[in-house]
């Protein structure tokens, strides 16, 4: 037996995903940094293509064995896999005022959807995963709700992230 | 090697490791038409559409709908069989069956079809059964297509009892929605049988491919009556047997005796490719090579005169000791296995809907939106993440999202 890790239900071993709750029960989810955005831009070569132009860093899996949550961009089916740590960023990536955020959205279309440089950051405290709304120009959102600025708020696995109108859901592992 | 149809099963993992606890294995059946001769010889068709012409189909739909029926017209041969029933508050006989034969005629009847009153489907239901058993057809491939855009009340029960009566006759049931407003769980529960099938038509220009891709698709039947026969090892157990291609279905695996099941399958048009999922549990095995479950299909081939035919495939596990297994998941079972559980974290998700369980249906519906995504079916998920969305805030998802996601999740909109 197995225990799924979404729901913790009991699960048949080979099981590939949860009977219960239909997450994913293989150990290490894949990686398809490849999307469906990056794919456009490059074919059209819009405004995004001069950042295609950079080389793509496809962050090397995390070594040490901390706690790891994924957020998957729904537009584009990006999936970013991050190691927790006291403050993440995201937002978007600006080299003229110097912002790398750790989470860049722009390459998913993030100035159209309204996100700010500077947008929201995630933490882990206490064990459990924390979203703050950086005071962002359109709002950040949790399962539809807007947040208050600078106050952290816990978010659980499956909920949905909204920075501006872009929607992005919340995984562990 | 003759005709027929040869089976061919890929399993989730090859190696399972040496366990004391039984393990879930995957198998992907999939099934190809062999020595086949490039044209076949058609079956005759026998076809009865059964039209709602109920007042909402007034203007572009019906007229759609017309071109659409005198286009079927065209295409059947003068050896099919054609009838057309028209229903409102009442039905009638339209175009009693009949040879087609004079075409002018045929679409002249069809023409003076006219939209007004109400929508009661069973009695157009039960008259399109009459009209489609009077030809006498020693081998042919009949189906009722039913076009809808509205709800009937009060007579649901009444429509899926004769589908079934119809279904067991051997006469498939193709059933189509068009618009938001019509009832897409009796759709469903009608089609839920072997040869029947629905779709959801989101646009009145569509209705005119979807009728010839239906004549098509009779027109290219080659095998009939297939069954699929499951045979398990001592202690192993069939969980479930579902269809992902051409489009996701539950298939009634019915438990016969102790070890086997049985699963009709129905008709099969060679035009499309046929996969089915199987969920087997194993039992604890030690190291060494096992037959895990034995297959056995059962077909007539009409079109070739040849009757009982039958294919087998024995399925073998090989057991090793745990750490020399590696956990490698096939990627082509997998994506199926994905699709299939998004069309039932949605199916489970309007049952809470329904039951008033608002939080876990969002949940389920979020989740069937990653399954799609992981599946490469980037618009779909965005469809259903929307709607789950809609639900949390609301309460409610949208008639028209809701159709989107079953019909969506099962392969079912647009071509196929």
């Amino acid at each position: 037996m197995q225990l799924c890790t979404h729901c913790n239900a009991q699960q048949l071993d080979g099981a590939i995903f949860c009977s219960e709750c239909g997450a994913s029960l293989l150990g290490s989810p894949q990686r398809r940094e490849t999307t469906a955005s990056l794919n456009r831009a490059a074919a059209t070569g819009d405004a995004t293509a001069f950042e295609m132009s950079e080389p793509l860093v496809i962050d090397a899996p995390p070594v040490s064995a901390a706690p790891t949550f994924t957020l998957v961009v729904i537009n584009s089916g990006r999936r970013i896999t991050l190691e927790a740590s006291d403050n993440l960023l995201i937002g978007r990536k600006d080299n003229q005022r110097g912002i790398y955020p750790d989470v860049d959205l722009g390459l998913d279309g993030g100035y159209d959807a309204g996100v700010s440089r500077r947008h929201a950051m995630i933490s882990l405290q206490n064990g459990s995963y924390c979203i703050e709304d950086l005071a962002s120009a359109n709002g950040t959102f949790v399962n539809g709700r807007r947040l208050p600025p600078q106050e952290p708020v816990p978010i659980r696995p499956g909920d949905e992230l909204k920075l501006g109108t872009l929607l992005l859901r919340f995984e562990i592992g | 090697m003759g005709p027929g149809i040869s089976l061919r099963v890929t399993l989730s993992r090859s190696v399972l490791p040496a366990s004391s606890e039984p393990q879930l294995v995957y198998a992907l059946l999939e099934l190809t038409a062999q020595g086949l001769p490039m044209t076949l010889p058609k079956l005759p068709l026998n076809l009865c559409l059964v039209l709602d012409r109920s007042s909402s189909m007034r203007g572009e739909r019906l007229q759609q709908v017309k071109e659409a029926a005198g286009r079927i017209v065209e295409m059947l041969d003068a050896d099919d069989y054609f009838s057309l029933v028209a229903f409102n508050d009442r039905a009638e006989v339209v175009v009693p069956a009949q040879r087609v034969r004079n075409r002018n005629d045929l679409k002249r009847q069809i023409g003076m079809i006219e939209a007004a009153g109400g929508t009661e489907m069973a009695t157009g239901m039960a008259l399109a059964l009459q009209e489609i058993q009077k030809p006498v057809q020693s081998r042919s491939v009949s189906r009722i297509l039913l076009l809808t855009d509205g709800r009937t009340y009060g007579d649901e029960g009444r429509c899926v009892e004769i589908a079934r009566r119809a279904q067991n006759r051997g006469i498939g049931l193709t059933a189509l929605g068009i618009g938001n407003e019509w009832n897409e769980d009796l759709l469903e529960t009608m089609a839920a049988h072997e040869s029947s099938r629905t779709r959801f038509i989101t646009s009145a220009a569509e209705i005119s491919a979807i009728f010839t891709d239906e004549v098509k698709r009779m027109s290219s039947t080659f095998a009939q009556d297939i069954a699929l026969r499951c045979e398990v090892r001592p202690g192993a157990l069939l969980r479930s047997v579902d269809r992902v291609r051409p489009f996701i279905a539950r298939v009634q695996a019915v438990e016969e005796r102790e070890l086997l099941w049985n699963a009709p399958l129905g008709d099969w048009s060679g035009a499309e490719p046929q996969a089915l999922l199987l969920e087997v549990v194993a039992p604890a095995l030690g190291i060494g090579d096992h037959p895990l479950l034995r297959l056995n299909l059962t077909y007539n081939l009409p079109g070739m005169n040849l009757m009982h035919q039958q294919g087998e495939l024995v399925l073998r596990v090989a057991v090793r000791s745990a750490d020399s297994v590696s956990y490698e998941v096939d990627p082509t079972v997998k994506h199926w296995l994905e699709r299939l559980v998004a069309y039932r974290l949605q199916a489970s998700a309007w049952q809470d809907v329904a039951d008033g369980r608002i939080e876990e249906a969002t949940r389920r519906l979020q989740m069937a939106g990653t399954r799609l995504f992981e599946a490469g079916e980037t618009e779909l998920a965005r469809t259903v993440q929307e709607e789950a969305t809609r639900l949390l805030r609301s309460g409610n998802a949208s008639a028209e999202g809701r159709k989107r996601i079953k019909y969506g999740t099962r392969g079912l909109i647009g071509q196929e």
